[in-house]
């Protein structure tokens, strides 16, 4: 999921930069007073396991293997403030040491994978839990989910950055400068992968581990307030909920955005439908736009095939703008949201439910 | 393939980083152009180069930055051949594969039409294509050429000096110290895995084994960061990261970082 | 004058298991003491309650007639004062050595004492050729052998030139050279006013560091003596799981005999 140098203008790099930054100043500053000193060696040497845990090939079902990035674990050992920092400084040495990854997109990087990711993975993680006990079953489901909805978070910001690019940055002659492809293709091409293999990963890693901490090492289920020792933050559950309230809407603003900005760009450059390049008057639009670039008279072949793609699961018979890959677009961007959402809300339900059977029996 | 290759290939996985690692470290005690400069200057120069790649708008001018990488490269004594495996190959069968479908999903004028699939490729696609490739090989080369001239010690301090907050360069260090250390446990978790790992036919029974190893590994982290503590405690420390950083700049460095400066200007404006 | 350290009936647990129960020591300037006990017997963590990094939930713990607490350790002054004069090797040296090189390793404690910096550089050159590793000056850690790890461990604390030295087995892993060169550098300070306090189960090398013996099992003291009378004392070694009895046939009898394991160590993982 790491940007390369390159992919990114340098716009969007500054504004994540910006982003990540003001992530990194709380982060640092929160972590300080919950740790104090400690959090130095702690974050270093988590960052370092961190490292080394995206080395690992995760067997998944079916036969293959993934790589997980952890960020379901580091939320629920460090919290989501250490979380940040640990992924941040992992990727940075990735990016600094062995030169993998982009300095430019740095801020990207981590913004998506350490900042979304860390705070998804532990509000979802938190909204699943609950006050369950740490040795329950259902912290295990948690971690799993958290691991999973973290990664695909994280993956669907990074395919909307990849995909403004050509909408946002090109040259009198139309050719897109930074990441080749729309909305369009960028999000089902990112989210097909991170929905099957890497979530998958992510959410074996995240459950085997907790699992596996629940029967050897339970204190470090207690968050970092554990770590020092501290009783089990159930007694706090009022204030940790309120905390994680305010991570929520973090979330959904950050995911609001997604939809928002592609509505307010109207017919955005680089989100031609097939229908629009057939269509005389915005044919005219699209080339004004395109410095009056003679547009070609008959659809790319591609474009169709990959609205084809998207129209592919709707019946014949479904209303037009169906066939429009913007709509694909807003779908699946309602779709990640939904799920973000949708899925702890889920796992509460039927956690609630099972506990009012058990008080019933 | 084997039924344990997710074992083999996480363990080729730490054998590369470690390899990687040393390949690097050798690098950096070559006497080249870039070794001979203060950190400081090369690490500025290296992200000004970098930066004027992403503000490039001209394909030619993202070309002669990528000249310019090759002749430090070259001058630095870094190995061409080196840069081709690490580097080239790398960007391009990722980044490569990557632009291909642009060729043809990019709206525009068709160049070339292949009669019988009803695939055209635009002029746009092969621009967009090759802005991308070129982009990405360019500042991959460019980093890749600071690490192998610059000790790892020297780009930390080079980023203290520059203002990053002590707390991070400590963190940065700190980390890259103790990932050897859980790179060689890991290793050693999973080579003994193998070994044992004859009998685990279930693909249920192998993840649990890979999320066990995790378990312990960062049992051991958590561990290992609360002994470090005691250790630095023990030496007198009291919250605040103190480091020593001892660069003095001297008049081939003001030179150097000119030239850098200049250069990156010159790309980003010719290149606008 | 108050003693370097006296320690009174202190006990201490992690989460709820005691390691330490009802301890009661006193160790004079210029001591060089073992504290000789099995694993587990709370030896290494005496060691870090006599460094201030551990406080006992109960009895109390005083340096130079100072109160070693929480709170005392908060004062800056003190805390830098007490650091700087006393010094703790950790048994793993990969814990110790947290910097990228070498130099920064030795140059942290000066660093932290606040020195000018020339001060730093000069004291830590002094420190490496003492030591004999100035070659290793710009080594990374994750570059050196166990032997070498050992020395800049030692070097880092050396560079500070503490009163009390607290070495937590520092010649366990040591292959045998590594081994007598520790010794030998124990051994220098015999009658200096430096007091070295070392923790060990290693039997052979008791007489050569130690003129003192504390024999710790369970968390309290159950002997104290010189090292000859301690060694002498079979019965006593072996309630202290120092030796243990040996079973094995010679031509057909069978006899047992009390049998020290000083090499012995192990790993496990859960």
């Amino acid at each position: 999921m790491h940007i390369p140098d390159g992919y990114l203008s340098p716009s969007t790099c500054a504004a994540f930069y910006l982003l990540a930054g003001s992530g990194w100043y709380a982060a640092l500053k929160r972590i300080k007073q919950l740790l104090a000193t400690r959090a130095i060696p702690l974050i270093s040497v988590f960052a370092a396991f961190s490292f080394v845990v995206m080395m690992f090939n995760v067997p998944l079902p079916g036969g293959t293997t993934g790589h997980a990035v952890g960020i379901g674990v580091a939320a629920i050992v460090l919290g989501p403030w250490g979380s940040i920092l640990a992924i941040s400084i992992a990727i940075a040495i990735q990016a600094l040491f062995f030169g993998d990854g982009g300095i430019t997109t740095l801020g990207a990087n981590c913004f998506n994978m350490a900042i979304v990711g860390s705070l998804t993975a532990y509000a979802v993680y938190r909204m699943v839990a609950a006050n369950s006990n740490l040795n329950s079953r259902r912290r295990v489901l948690a971690a799993a989910v958290a691991g999973y909805v973290a990664i695909n978070a994280s993956a669907l910001i990074t395919a909307v950055e990849l995909g403004i690019q050509p909408m946002l940055f090109h040259d009198a002659g139309g050719t897109p400068l930074y990441a080749p492809y729309s909305l369009h293709v960028a999000i089902p091409a990112m989210m097909i992968g991170h929905l099957t293999f890497a979530g998958l990963a992510e959410a074996v890693i995240s459950a085997g581990m907790v699992s596996y901490l629940q029967r050897a090492d339970v204190a470090l289920l207690r968050g970092v307030s554990g770590l020092a020792h501290a009783p089990v933050p159930v007694i706090a559950g009022a204030s940790a909920d309120r905390s994680s309230g305010r991570l929520w809407w973090a979330v959904a603003l950050l995911l609001l955005f997604t939809p928002i900005g592609i509505l307010a760009a109207g017919t955005a450059w680089g989100e031609w439908s097939s229908a629009d390049l057939m269509n005389p008057h915005t044919r005219e639009q699209i080339g004004a736009a395109s410095g009056n670039h003679v547009l070609p008279a008959s659809v790319p072949v591609g474009i169709q095939k990959l609205s084809a793609l998207w129209t592919a699961p709707f019946p014949g018979y479904a209303p037009r703008f169906v066939k429009n890959p913007l709509f694909g677009y807003l779908l699946s961007a309602m779709f990640g949201v939904g799920f973000l959402v949708l899925a702890p809300l889920f796992a509460r339900v039927i956690a609630r439910k099972r506990a009012m059977r058990s008080i019933g029996s | 393939m084997s039924r344990h290759s997710f074992l083999k290939s996480t363990v080729r996985g730490f054998a590369q980083a470690v390899s990687k690692a040393l390949q690097s470290e050798h690098a950096t005690t070559q006497k080249g152009l870039l070794q001979q400069l203060d950190p400081r200057v090369r690490v500025i120069g290296v992200f000004a180069l970098v930066v004027s790649v992403i503000l490039c708008r001209r394909l030619e001018a993202i070309a002669a930055i990528f000249l310019i990488a090759i002749a430090l490269a070259v001058a630095s004594r870094v190995r061409l051949g080196l840069l081709a495996k690490r580097v080239w190959l790398v960007v391009l069968g990722f980044s490569g594969v990557i632009a291909l479908p642009a060729l043809f999903l990019t709206p525009g004028e068709p160049l070339f039409t292949a009669p019988a699939l009803h695939l055209s490729i635009s002029m746009q696609g092969v621009r967009t294509a090759a802005f991308l490739i070129l982009r990405v090989e360019t500042a991959a080369t460019l980093t890749t050429v600071l690490v192998l001239s610059t000790a790892w010690t020297h780009i930390l301090k080079a980023l203290r000096s520059l203002h990053l907050p002590a707390e991070v360069v400590t963190m940065l260090a700190m980390t890259h110290r103790y990932l050897f250390l859980l790179i060689e446990t890991a290793n050693q978790m999973f080579e003994s895995r193998q070994s044992r790992a004859v009998g685990i036919v279930s693909g249920s029974a192998q993840r649990k084994m890979t999320a066990r190893t995790a378990g312990v590994l960062l049992s051991k982290s958590i561990e290992l960061s609360h002994e470090v503590y005691l250790a630095m405690l023990s030496r007198g420390f009291r919250g605040e990261v103190r480091l020593l950083t001892d660069f003095r700049l001297r008049p081939r460095d003001y030179v150097a970082l000119t030239a850098f400066v200049f250069t990156s200007c010159m790309a980003a404006w010719i290149g606008r | 004058m108050p003693s370097t350290f006296a320690v009174q009936d202190i006990s201490f647990s992690y989460e709820a298991i005691p390691a330490i129960r009802g301890l009661t020591l006193c160790i004079e300037e210029g001591d060089r003491v073992a504290l000789l006990g099995a694993n587990g017997s709370g030896k290494s963590t005496l060691l870090r309650i006599l460094d201030a990094l551990y406080f006992p939930s109960a009895g109390s713990v005083t340096f130079k007639g100072d109160a070693l607490t929480h709170e005392h350790l908060q004062q800056e002054e003190f805390s830098l004062s007490f650091r700087r004069r006393v010094a703790l090797v950790f048994q793993n040296p990969d814990v110790q050595l947290f910097n990228p090189t070498v130099f920064d390793e030795v140059a942290y404690g000066p660093l932290q004492m606040q020195w000018s910096k020339e001060d730093v550089v000069r004291r830590v050159d002094e420190t490496l050729s003492f030591m004999s590793i100035s070659h290793l000056r710009e080594r990374p850690p994750y570059r050196l052998s166990g032997g070498e790890k050992k020395r800049v461990a030692l070097a880092s604390v050396l560079v500070l030139n503490p009163d009390v030295l607290l070495l937590d087995e520092p010649t366990a892993t040591l292959d045998p050279k590594s081994q007598s060169q520790v010794v030998d550098l124990i051994q220098q300070w015999k009658g200096t006013a430096k007091t070295v306090i070392t923790a060990t189960h290693q039997l052979e090398i008791v007489e050569d560091i130690a003129d003192r013996v504390f024999v710790l099992e369970a968390g309290t003291v159950m002997a104290e003596g010189s090292p000859s009378e301690i060694l002498s004392n079979s019965d006593l070694l072996l309630r202290a799981n120092l030796i243990h009895a040996h079973r094995h046939s010679h031509g057909g009898v069978m006899h047992s005999h009390p049998h020290s394991h000083g090499h012995s160590q192990h790993e496990h993982e859960h």
